[in-house]
C-alpha cells in the first residue's frame, strides 16, 4: 500500500534478500543493519545452507508466506484497543488461543473484530494505532 | 477541482483516468485487487490500496473495500471508470451518500437507463424512435408469443436489466421462442440478478451507431458525433470507426441534433452515449451507456476533446463552456481492440508479456496498461490495448492502421493483432461496406 506519503512498517524484501545474499557471500552468521530505528537482523542457523531471517528483528519474512502472519481481511482503519482509552487487546510478547480478539479495523463506521487464526504468542506488531490498512496487509506476527 | 480521486477501476481504463487526473493536477488513488498490485496504474498512482483478492466481487465489484479506501485516503470524488460499477446505480448513490462525489450521471438516470425496457420508453417519449419490441417486459410464453406477432418474427429476446451485447437469444418461430424463452430468463437471472426479459424485433443486417454526448447538467449539452461499432463478435465489439462510413452529413446532423434536443430535455449530466441500429436509413435506439465507453478515444481523436477530462470537470461542476457549433470533427479515426487472445480460437492468453515495442508517429495512440514484464492476470476480460489511429481521410487512416499493426510486437502472449491485420486487408472493410453480422461471417472463413 502506498498512502499519504508515509510508508507502512513493512519489511523491504529486497534488502532481506540482499543481506541473505551477502552473508552467504561472506560466511559471516550474523548481519544486523539498522536505519534510524528500523533495524533488520539476518543469521545463519547453526548447520544450515542458508540464512534465516531471525524472527526476533521487528522486520521478518511476515510479508512473504510467514505462517503466523495474521492479514487484515479488509480495508479500513486499526484499532488496537476496543476504545480510545481503553488497554489493548494484546501485547507483544502475550500468549494467545486460537479465536482470540487482536485487533479491530473499522469500515464505513463498522468495527470489525480481527481474531487469532492459530495459538501462540505475539511476536511482532507491525501496524500503530489508528493506522489506514489495505486487504492482506500483515498486522501482526503469532509464533 | 477536486484534489484526489480514486479510480475505482483497472487496466488501461484506469491508467487512462489516471493521465486526465495527473494532467489537471489532481492527485490519484489506485485500488487494486492482489493480483493487480504491478499493474503500470497502481506503480504510477500517487496512492496505492490493495482491496480484495483477485475476484472481481471480492475486489473491483466490493463496494465497501472501495468507500473505505476513499475513507482512508481521504479522496474527493470516485471514478467509476467503464464495467464493474460504473453503471450501478446503488454504488453511484452510496458514493454519494459518504460525501464523495461520483464521476458520472446522477444514480437517478443511471438507473433509468440500466432498465432497457424503461429506457427505450422514456427516449421513445422524448422523440428518439426505437426498435420496435414488447411494450414492456414479458412475464410469460403466452405474453411473448402474443409480443412476437405483433413485432413480427425474429424477435430477439433480452434482458431488461442486461446490456452490453450479453444474454441474448434469437428465436425465427414460435417454437423457438417456447425453447428460448426459459433459457433466456434463466440467464438474465443469473447474469444480471433480475430475470426480466423482453422481446424486439431482430434487424437482418443494420449496423450500430451510437453517439457521443457531453452534458453539464447546467443546460450545456453537446454531441460529438458518431461512432460506427459494427465489426462485433458475439456481441462484442473489435473495431469501431468514426465517422461512420455508412452516414451522410445529413444523416449524422440529424441523429446528433435528435439526441441532444432528447437529453436536454431529459436534464442529463455527465457523458454518455445512445447506441442506435441503423438499416436502410432508418435509426432504431437500442440503449444508453451512462458512463465512458471502452471506444471513446475514437471520437477524441476527431474532435480534440478530452472526455474524461470533461467528465471530472463537469463532477466538479463546471460548465461545458462551449457549444455545438463549437465542435469541429476532423478527419478519421479508427480503434483495434487488442485482447490476450488466440486470434483463430479466441482462447484467452493470459501470461508475461516478454517483449513490448508499441507502435508510434503522428495520427497512432496507443492505450494500454502492458510493459515488457508485466503478466496479464487471468482474472479479469482479455481486453489489453487499444490502438487508434488517425488520419485525414481513411483512405490515409487505413494506410496508417496497416503500418502500425504490423510494427506493434507484444511477445510471450497471443493476441488479436493478426485478426486485425486481416480485417484490414478485407476488400468489405476497406470498402467500409459491413454490417453487424459481417465479422462473424469473416472470422468463419477460412483464412
Amino acid at each position: 500500500m502506498k498512502i499519504g506519503g508515509r510508508s507502512p512498517p513493512f519489511p523491504d524484501a529486497e534488502l532481506v534478500r540482499a543481506l541473505a545474499a551477502l552473508l552467504t557471500e561472506t560466511g559471516l552468521t550474523e548481519i544486523e543493519y539498522a536505519v534510524g530505528d528500523r533495524r533488520i537482523r539476518v543469521a545463519r542457523a547453526a548447520g544450515s545452507p542458508a540464512p534465516l531471517v531471525s524472527s526476533s528483528a521487528p522486520f521478518a519474512a511476515g510479508s512473504i508466506e510467514h505462517p503466523g502472519a495474521v492479514r487484515a481481511p479488509i480495508v479500513g482503519t486499526a484499532y488496537l484497543a476496543p476504545q480510545p482509552g481503553a488497554p489493548p487487546f494484546v501485547r507483544l510478547g502475550d500468549p494467545i488461543v486460537e479465536g482470540q480478539p487482536l485487533l479491530i479495523i473499522e469500515a464505513m463506521k463498522v468495527m470489525n473484530q480481527i481474531r487469532a487464526h492459530r495459538p501462540g504468542r505475539v511476536a511482532q506488531i507491525l501496524v500503530a494505532d489508528a493506522q489506514p490498512v489495505e486487504f492482506g496487509a500483515v498486522l501482526m506476527l503469532i509464533e | 477541482m477536486f484534489e484526489k480521486v480514486l479510480i475505482a477501476n483497472r487496466g488501461e481504463i484506469a491508467l487512462r483516468i489516471h493521465r486526465a487526473c495527473r494532467e489537471m493536477g489532481i492527485k490519484t488513488v489506485a485500488v487494486h485487487s492482489t493480483a493487480d498490485a504491478a499493474a503500470m496504474h497502481v506503480r504510477l498512482a500517487d496512492e496505492t490500496v490493495c482491496i480484495g483478492p483477485p475476484a472481481a466481487r471480492d475486489s473491483y465489484l466490493n463496494v465497501a473495500a472501495i468507500l473505505s479506501a476513499a475513507t482512508i485516503t481521504g479522496a474527493d470524488a470516485i471514478h467509476p471508470g467503464l464495467g464493474f460499477l460504473a453503471e450501478d446505480a446503488d454504488f453511484a448513490a452510496a458514493v454519494e451518500e459518504h460525501g464523495f462525489t461520483f464521476i458520472g450521471p446522477s444514480p437517478a438516470h443511471i438507473r433509468l437507463m440500466g432498465n432497457k425496457v424503461a429506457a427505450k420508453d422514456a427516449v421513445r417519449r422524448l422523440g428518439i424512435p426505437t426498435v420496435p419490441g414488447s411494450p414492456a417486459g414479458v412475464p410469460d410464453l403466452a405474453a411473448a408469443e402474443a409480443a412476437a406477432s405483433a413485432i413480427g418474427y425474429p424477435v430477439l429476446i433480452k434482458a431488461a436489466a442486461g446490456g452490453g451485447g450479453r444474454g441474448m437469444k434469437i428465436a425465427h418461430d414460435r417454437g423457438e421462442l417456447a425453447d428460448m424463452l426459459p433459457i433466456a430468463q434463466n440467464e438474465a437471472a443469473s447474469f444480471f440478478g433480475c430475470g426480466e426479459i423482453y422481446l424486439e424485433r431482430h434487424l437482418e443486417r443494420p449496423r450500430h451507431i451510437e453517439i457521443q454526448i457531453i452534458a453539464d447538467g447546467q443546460g450545456g449539452i453537446v454531441h460529438l458525433g458518431e461512432r460506427d461499432c459494427s465489426l462485433q463478435r458475439s456481441h462484442q465489439k473489435v473495431l469501431e470507426e468514426s465517422p461512420s462510413p455508412a452516414l451522410n452529413t445529413a444523416e449524422r446532423d440529424g441523429l446528433g441534433a435528435l439526441a441532444v434536443a432528447a437529453l436536454h430535455e431529459f436534464g442529463y449530466k455527465s457523458v454518455g452515449t445512445l447506441e442506435f441500429l441503423y438499416q436502410d436509413g432508418e435509426f432504431f435506439f437500442i440503449e444508453m451507456n451512462t458512463r465512458l465507453q471502452v471506444e471513446h478515444p475514437v471520437t477524441e481523436m476527431v474532435s480534440g476533446l478530452d472526455i474524461v477530462r470533461e467528465q471530472l470537470r463537469i463532477a466538479a461542476g463546471a460548465p461545458l463552456g462551449y457549444r455545438q457549433s463549437d465542435i469541429k470533427l476532423c478527419g478519421h479515426a479508427i480503434e483495434c481492440r487488442i485482447n490476450a487472445e488466440n486470434p483463430d480460437t479466441f482462447a484467452p492468453s493470459p501470461g508475461r508479456v516478454t517483449d513490448y515495442h508499441a507502435p508510434g508517429g503522428l495520427g497512432v495512440r496507443v492505450d494500454s496498461a502492458l510493459y515488457q514484464g508485466y503478466a496479464v492476470p487471468p482474472y479479469y476480460d482479455s481486453l489489453i490495448s487499444k490502438l487508434v489511429v488517425h488520419g485525414k481521410s481513411r483512405n490515409e487512416c487505413l494506410m496508417r492502421l496497416r503500418r502500425s499493426l504490423e510494427e506493434y510486437v507484444i511477445g510471450g502472449i497471443e493476441t488479436t493483432i493478426p485478426l486485425h491485420q486481416r480485417l484490414v486487408g478485407a476488400a468489405e472493410f476497406i470498402d467500409g461496406d459491413y454490417d453487424v453480422h459481417w465479422l462473424e461471417r469473416f472470422v468463419g472463413r477460412p483464412g
